[in-house]
């Protein structure tokens, strides 16, 4: 090690702790600075395409989720809306309430979970524990209506499972409260902290049209200035119904992806709120979808907490789907963005897990 | 400034701690809808083999057990794997005899370091907690006629099934 302009190969992850889950990077290093990355995907592969083709369309709801721990529930719904696009079926009002709940707590949740990834990372570690608490009180609320904490099956082809319990609203308030309290804290510790703004401002930086060009959606485009978001540009569920912002970034540097994420957690708790009121008791939350599906196609867009994420189903009718796409957030995210960031960039070892978490990126969603 | 950091940190101490011990005997975490270990009526069930069909783990199988079962003559009932269970209450959802729920028995309760132990035979499905998730709860999502529908023929189903078959 020492030799000049000796490129030094260091292994990273898939068991360090920087490391965004289960995935390896090749870096070659020159000094401190990396000038080459690859990434080392595969660890988690378990081919959830390929078993869903081997599953009804009841039973692949509880495959649908199972690639991304920190943000389950857009995928689950995604699925959902796909299948029920095959099926044309029109759910109930109070079933897209529901899952609008359902995805921006997980949306919350996951950017709590990232909050604690980056403040790892950046070496503040104190206020990234209190972003946990909050969403441990998200993940009781799910515990609570759902059963599970984690992996929820609360949104299946039709609507929704579960009824209103006994005091949904005042609990689901309660845990808003709590969490939109916590966030406040944690925004200001973690924000207007010197260390954190040296280590992110500036750092990692994409313009709009690089952004698009590589294949970048979700809070990291929008950090650049475009303010994309599916649930404006093409609704879904009934985020056309509701009132919220899409806050959007300028510089497009890791601080602003963080300025947004905070932003997009206030939204989120707007977003709950308002379909909390709309909830009516007495209708139903589900309807019955025929055992046999049509033969077509079913497509459902969602935005995720990563970004847009895609369902692509094919059915020659029956009781199966004959092939299911998912297009994956984090691909772009951690190969053609990391490498384009490493070559038009300094980065040195010390920067690249705080430059991983700042483009937050899910290793399952990219093995599948 | 790290300022800020501080402040807040400093409201943050005086608070009592948010974490607690895990595993702990006492004071478990229970919900009402909480999916956990399963009950299995063994008088109720036919032996029709629904959950297992539905089971996306493939945890389901059915086996024999002797004894006399006036609705069951092939007497097969369900037999489930713990170790790759994914308690989504299909299987409960799916039954077309009622004969299976949840119960709020989950996570350390089940845990075990002997692997064979995960393997419940059909008279080990027995209550361990409280009865928490059933049929009929899931149908309530459903718009009340079809729900009501859907449980009579349950109730008629099980009538049918006379001890000569």
């Amino acid at each position: 090690m020492g030799d000049k302009g000796k490129l030094v190969q260091v292994y990273f992850g898939p068991q360090h702790p920087g490391a965004p889950g289960n995935i390896g990077y090749k870096l070659w290093l020159d000094g401190e600075r990396i000038v080459r990355a690859e990434v080392i995907p595969g660890f988690l592969h378990r081919g959830f395409e390929k078993m869903m083709e081997n599953r009804t369309w009841e039973m692949s709801i509880t495959l649908s989720y199972r690639f991304c721990v920190e943000d389950p529930d857009p995928l689950e719904i995604a699925y959902a809306l796909a299948v029920e696009d095959l099926f044309s079926a029109e759910i109930p009002e109070n079933a897209k309430y529901i899952r609008m709940i359902q995805a921006e707590f997980s949306r919350i949740a996951s950017h709590m979970f990232w909050i604690h990834f980056i403040g790892g990372s950046t070496g503040l570690r104190t206020p990234a524990y209190w972003a946990v608490t909050a969403r441990e009180e998200i993940l009781k609320w799910f515990g609570w209506y759902a059963g599970h904490r984690v992996y929820h099956n609360i949104s299946v082809p039709g609507g929704v499972r579960y009824t209103l319990p006994e005091g949904f609203i005042e609990r689901t308030l309660k845990v808003l409260d709590f969490v939109e309290k916590t966030v406040k804290d944690v925004e200001k510790a973690l924000m207007r902290n010197s260390i954190f703004k040296a280590r992110t401002i500036g750092m990692g930086k994409l313009s709009t049209k690089e952004a698009l060009e590589l294949g970048v959606t979700g809070p990291v485009l929008r950090a650049t200035g475009m303010p994309y978001d599916i649930r404006k540009a093409r609704p879904y569920l009934n985020y056309d119904k509701v009132n919220f912002e899409v806050p959007t970034g300028s510089a497009g540097d890791s601080y602003d992806r963080c300025r947004v994420r905070f932003q997009e957690i206030y939204q989120s708790i707007r977003i709950i709120r308002e379909s909390l009121s709309k909830l009516d008791p007495s209708e139903p939350f589900r309807i019955k979808l025929p055992i046999v599906a049509p033969a077509g196609e079913g497509i459902a867009r969602v935005e995720t907490a990563r970004g847009e994420y895609l369902v692509h189903i094919v059915s020659t009718r029956g009781r199966q789907p004959y092939r299911v796409r998912l297009r994956s957030t984090s691909m772009p995210l951690l190969t053609t963005v990391v490498n384009y960031i490493i070559e038009n960039e300094e980065i040195t070892i010390a920067d690249f897990p705080v430059l991983l978490a700042s483009l937050d990126p899910c290793a399952p969603d990219l093995d599948r | 400034m790290v300022l800020s950091t501080i402040k807040n940190a400093i409201k943050y101490m005086v608070k009592k701690p948010y974490t607690r011990q895990v595993p702990r005997k006492d004071d478990k975490y229970r919900s009402e809808n909480l999916r956990g270990a399963h009950i299995l009526y063994m008088d109720r069930c036919t032996g029709c083999s629904m959950c297992q069909r539905v089971c996306p783990a493939a945890c389901i199988d059915m086996v024999v057990v002797e004894g006399d079962w006036p609705r069951n003559h092939r007497k097969r009932f369900p037999r489930i794997d713990h170790s790759k269970c994914t308690f989504c209450a299909l299987c409960v959802e799916y039954c077309p005899f009622n004969a299976l729920s949840m119960t709020d028995a989950t996570g350390f309760e089940l845990f075990t370091t002997d692997k064979s132990r995960t393997l419940k035979m059909p008279q080990d499905l027995k209550p361990i907690g409280k009865e928490t998730l059933t049929k009929q709860k899931l149908l309530s999502s459903y718009a009340p006629s079809y729900a009501l529908k859907k449980f009579v023929e349950t109730l008629e189903g099980s009538r049918k099934v006379s001890p000569n078959g």
